[in-house]
């Protein structure tokens, strides 16, 4: 039955026990641990809240170059769109000056063949009136009056004329 | 120690079990050092001090117990490692599992005391797993101490935060009815003053029972291999087996009842806090 009773040596053994480790853990075991306990924590806390900040941040910002991507993307081919249409004018446009200029040239040959058949026919009339009186005062002496003369040429122009003609 | 002194003055005619037991029984006694009986009478004194088998293993105890949270704090850092790992694990689950979860964010203010209770009962009843140790609160001359302690501190708590009347009056509910007021009164202060008693004798009880049965079974052994018959083909290898589930149990009742004994002191405490409010 005495094992119920405290025997009083062990009571003076326990308080004093208590006593010190109290104090000691108290003062100098606890402190240290519970302010790394709590630095830890933050810590933690703190490197959650800034990975998270790091990823909201990272995706912002792919987010950002997406839409730049796209943007360029857009850009690039409105230039090359613009590149073509701009060659096609020019290509349109340059056709358009060599067929001019074509033409133009053709036109100004025309005009320089004709002119110059004009003053061969010119040419060839005066010598063919020249001739033919020459001709005509060798056959039939200088009995013709000079209107005679011109009769005659003219009547025979125009048969020349006609054959020409024909 | 009445009965077993019986049975070991009549040890010549008794059975070898009934003298193993009572040597048992001797053993697991509050013993001085010296290896005197221990006498109730007379131990108060100071010149009659002495240390007893128990106190010797609680002493070892506390020394276990400054050693290893002194290297382990002088050890902490951010990143932890080894033996401070352990030991803030730890006092973390104190800080959080006990004194927070118990007594709300007030509570870390009382994680001191809390936690030395908790680490000394803690070491205290696994040491006594460790043979030849005796668990240093397997003797009530060490439960009913810290049975005190908490009593003293958690009415102290009580007192302070209070104000010395408003706590005793809040010994009584309010709204209880004028004339049952003195019952319930007397009623609360016999519980209030059961509790050292409660937490000393269940902590003391439950680690000196763990003890007995392991040494019941340590004797089934020794005399099944001393008397060898064919009855200790049975008995020995089943108390074997005992022997190693209870080894195994007794380290789950002495983390049991560390965390027991401290999570009583933390609702003790609270209720000390709050007593103005119901």
């Amino acid at each position: 039955m005495d094992i119920i009773i405290p025997k009083g040596y062990e009571l003076y053994v326990n308080i004093v026990a208590f006593a010190v480790l109290f104090v000691v853990m108290w003062k100098f075991a606890f402190p240290p641990m519970t302010k790394m306990l709590d630095e830890r924590a933050n810590k933690i806390r703190e490197s959650l809240e800034k990975a998270e900040d790091t990823k909201i941040e990272a995706e912002r910002l792919l987010e950002e170059y997406k839409v730049q991507m796209a943007e360029a993307r857009a850009e690039a081919s409105q230039v090359i769109e613009q590149g073509r249409k701009v060659a096609e004018s020019m290509k349109a446009e340059i056709l358009a000056k060599a067929k001019e200029q074509a033409e133009a040239e053709k036109a100004k040959a025309i005009e320089a063949i004709k002119a110059e058949k004009a003053a061969a026919m010119a040419e060839l009339k005066s010598e063919v009136a020249d001739l033919s009186v020459a001709v005509a005062g060798k056959i039939i002496g200088s009995s013709l009056s000079k209107t005679d003369h011109e009769a005659l040429i003219d009547k025979y122009l125009a048969e020349v004329g006609s054959l020409n003609e024909n | 120690m009445a009965a077993p002194a019986v049975t070991a003055a009549g040890a010549e005619e008794a059975s070898p079990l009934s003298k193993g037991i009572a040597r048992l029984l001797h053993e697991l006694e509050v013993l001085p050092l010296n290896g005197e009986k221990a006498e109730v009478a007379g131990s108060f004194s100071p010149e009659n001090f002495v240390l007893t088998n128990y106190s010797f293993w609680l002493l070892v105890a506390v020394v276990l117990m400054l050693v290893f949270f002194i290297v382990a704090s002088r050890k902490s850092q951010l990143v932890p490692q080894g033996i401070s790992n352990v030991a803030e694990a730890g006092v973390e689950f104190v800080r959080n599992n006990i004194c927070v979860d118990v007594m709300g964010p007030e509570g870390k203010k009382y994680f001191p005391f809390i936690a030395t209770t908790f680490f000394f009962v803690l070491i205290n009843n696994l040491l006594g797993n460790i043979p030849p140790a005796l668990p240093g609160t397997g003797t009530v001359g060490t439960t009913f101490v810290w049975g005190v302690i908490v009593f003293l501190v958690y009415n102290g708590i009580g007192i302070k935060k209070n104000g010395f009347v408003p706590y005793i009056k809040s010994l009584v509910p309010s709204g209880t009815p004028g004339w049952l007021a003195p019952l319930i009164f007397t009623l609360e202060v016999v519980s209030h003053i059961l509790r050292p008693f409660t937490l000393g004798v269940r902590l003391f009880a439950n680690m000196y029972a763990g003890h007995i049965m392991l040494g019941v079974f340590a004797v089934f052994m020794a005399i099944s291999l001393e008397h060898f018959t064919p009855v200790s083909a049975l008995v020995l290898p089943l108390s074997f087996v005992m022997q190693v589930l209870l080894r195994v149990f007794e380290l789950f009742v002495a983390v049991l009842q560390a965390y027991i004994f401290t999570i009583l002191t933390a609702v003790y405490i609270s209720g000390a806090l709050h007593a103005s409010e119901h």
